[in-house]
């Protein structure tokens, strides 16, 4: 349906977008995901045709999009800022892209009817931009890029400025209206739960470069290293730097600091083998993965120092201090830990990441329940 | 509303208001008054303040000194002239502000067309218009000496730096991606100037017509080394009662006055958009 191949945009000497190849399949929410910087809404305004990529081609339906003007693709943008035009009534907003395309009169007024309906703005179509809230203003621009028929549609973080309540709600809307019209979306944020909310499928980019491109679960369950790791997830991953060794031709990782153990999956011992030793091993913890007791017991064997505890209502978050790193846990509310308490963990080879330099090598096996 | 209390603070504010504008209306009073005086009223001493008013100097502007025909020409001129500015200086001002034409060179060197005094020029336009009006192509676009087709082209020239740069701001201050937004929504570059882009820089270019216009109307170098009696302006009318057998005070009060008038209409008719198009910018709409 839409393909990148090998798109590439240098902004001077900066590389904004670098060498990039995506493919969207048709009705596909695809969320491109990163942090500020990363080329997301580079690649937007490229997919647009807004910019000229320096290198690599688009491919819409197949035919090249190389050298056509926007108004010939048929691609329709929701911007950042909205982009409302201001001198004109929401109706007349809403209108616009179909008056370019000449449709009549009675079918313009028909589709935007049905759109102000949906997006529930019906009662301000006589208003200007400029005496509309921001969560309105991003109604009318949502309206006006889904009134008509386009290949994709490309939002650029259009519900990332609204307030956390109305973020909320419209996240599940835009879900709902973009999967009722069958649309083909490409949608850009820098908020992880957006992210995994919306999405079909996530790119996860970095200056310019494709780090992932997954369902929301693998980019969660399976990151393909620690950039993902670290940016997907809330609390975010603690990591913890660790040693290699290996204790009667069984692999294990060593704190090095206090010398806590700590088991490894044998693919540890396969790497090591084939690969050689890396510069560095990092564990990945994710805070809902692992527990906490305040006693050993045969799974919780590894102790630490609560170091911080953090009540959320539902539930607890606790940092705990290994050795020079520090890990966060979930905890159940009911279990309240004190600063300096000894706290054992379940840590073990079935929930932890494992990063060879930086790329994963090893993930927690799903869990039965 | 909340009625306030008045306090000594706003007295003082008033007072030093009113005699504000009792000094800058004062001469304004003065030259209308002087236009309904007869002549025996009007240099004596004490100043009279009450007299039998009079339309006789009017009479004398408008059928011995022929105003009339001065009004017409300043006004065609004034008109011709910002229009040509308006069309030329925004499609420039556009090109500029969009795609930064010359690096800013272009932009400084158009400036720089202003950077010395009017009469440093108008001896050579003297000689130019002198000499194009004699030719053919002269004559049809009536640019010789004593033609209104010389003082548009003066005015052009004068007032098109000055437009470029004042649109050029106006041009900056819309976001680009209405642009860009109108182009994904099927419009053509051309479709998106006229559609977007001038109807939100309206106020702007209200602002530099009436500046254009301000100009030319005022103008009296030019119009008075390049015009005779045919192609003469208002300007040079009201210096004209300057004459041999001394200053005909009340003729060129009534003058004065009438000049005056249009341009108060027009700046009034516009003060929305001049308000508007002066904080452009300054306020998000």
């Amino acid at each position: 349906m839409l393909e990148l191949r090998s798109l590439t945009k240098k902004f001077g000497k900066t590389v904004a977008v670098n060498n990039l190849s995506i493919a969207c399949k048709e009705r596909e929410f695809l969320v491109i995901f990163g942090p500020a910087g990363a080329g997301k809404t580079t690649t937007l305004r490229l997919i647009a045709g807004i910019l000229k990529p320096t290198g690599g081609e688009i491919y819409l339906k197949g035919d090249s999009l190389t050298g056509v003007p926007p108004e010939r693709r048929n691609i329709s943008m929701v911007f950042e800022n909205y982009a409302l035009y201001s001198h004109l009534s929401v109706y007349e907003n809403l209108a616009f892209p179909l008056r370019a395309r000449r449709y009549r009169g009675e079918e313009i007024q028909r589709l935007v009817q049905r759109m102000a309906g949906i997006l529930r703005i019906s009662e301000l179509l006589d208003r200007r931009p400029g005496f509309l809230s921001g969560g309105q203003r991003q109604r009318v621009a949502l309206g006006r890029a889904l009134i008509r028929e386009a290949d994709v549609y490309l939002l650029d973080e259009p519900i990332s400025h609204l307030d956390a309540k109305l973020r909320h709600r419209m996240r599940g809307e835009l879900k709902a209206i973009c999967a009722e019209k069958e649309a083909t979306v490409v949608h850009v944020t820098h908020d992880y739960r957006e992210a995994m909310a919306l999405a079909d499928r996530v790119v996860v980019i970095n200056k310019g470069q494709l780090m992932q491109l997954g369902t929301p679960d693998e980019i969660f369950r399976r990151p393909a290293n620690e950039f993902v790791a670290g940016f997907v997830g809330d609390p975010p991953i603690s990591f913890m730097d660790v040693e290699y060794f290996e204790e009667d031709g069984k692999p294990g990782f060593r704190i090095p600091e206090d010398g806590i153990h700590l088991p490894a999956s044998p693919e540890v011992g396969a790497y090591v083998k084939e690969k050689g030793l890396p510069a560095a091993f990092r564990l990945g913890v994710r805070a809902t993965d692992v527990g906490a007791l305040p006693l050993e017991d045969d799974m919780h064997k590894v102790p630490g120092e609560a170091y911080v505890t953090e009540t959320l209502g539902y539930r607890n978050l606790l940092t705990v201090k290994l050795g020079n790193n520090l890990v966060q846990v979930v905890t159940p509310p009911e279990l309240m830990f004190r600063v300096k308490d000894t706290v054992w963990l379940d840590l073990n080879q079935d929930n932890l990441h494992v990063f060879a330099d930086g790329l994963a090598i090893a993930h927690p096996r799903p869990r039965a329940s | 509303m909340e009625r306030r209390q008045v306090t000594g603070g706003d007295l003082v504010r008033y007072a030093i208001i009113f005699a504000l504008l009792i000094f800058f209306l004062f001469p304004i009073y003065w030259m209308i008054a002087t236009s309904f005086k007869a002549p025996g009223d009007i240099l004596t001493r004490p100043p009279r303040w009450t007299f039998q008013p009079t339309l006789e100097n009017y009479f004398y502007a408008f059928e011995q000194a022929n105003f009339g025909l001065f009004i017409k020409n300043t006004l065609i001129v004034a008109v011709v002239s910002t229009a040509i500015v308006i069309v030329i200086g925004s499609l420039a001002a556009y090109s500029f502000a969009r795609y930064d034409v010359g690096a800013g060179h272009l932009m400084f060197f158009i400036l720089s067309t202003r950077m010395f005094p009017a009469i440093a020029v108008v001896i050579p336009y003297f000689v130019i218009f002198r000499d194009l009006g004699n030719t053919v192509i002269g004559q049809a676009l009536s640019l010789g000496l004593d033609r209104l087709g010389a003082l548009v082209v003066c005015y052009t020239m004068f007032n098109l730096p000055f437009g470029i740069w004042l649109m050029h701001s106006f041009f900056q201050d819309i976001p680009v991606e209405l642009e860009d937004s109108a182009r994904l929504d099927g419009y053509s570059r051309l479709q998106v100037l006229l559609r977007v882009v001038l109807p939100l820089v309206a106020p702007g270019l209200a602002v530099t017509a009436i500046f254009c216009l301000i100009f030319a109307w005022n103008e009296f170098l030019f119009a008075f080394m390049l015009t005779r009696a045919v192609a003469r302006t208002i300007t040079v009318g009201v210096a004209s009662f300057w004459t041999q057998r001394g200053i005909l005070w009340g003729p060129l009060s009534a003058a004065a006055t009438v000049c005056v008038v249009p341009m108060l209409i027009f700046a009034l008719l516009l003060q929305r958009y001049i308000v508007r198009g002066l904080t452009f910018g300054a306020v998000r709409g």
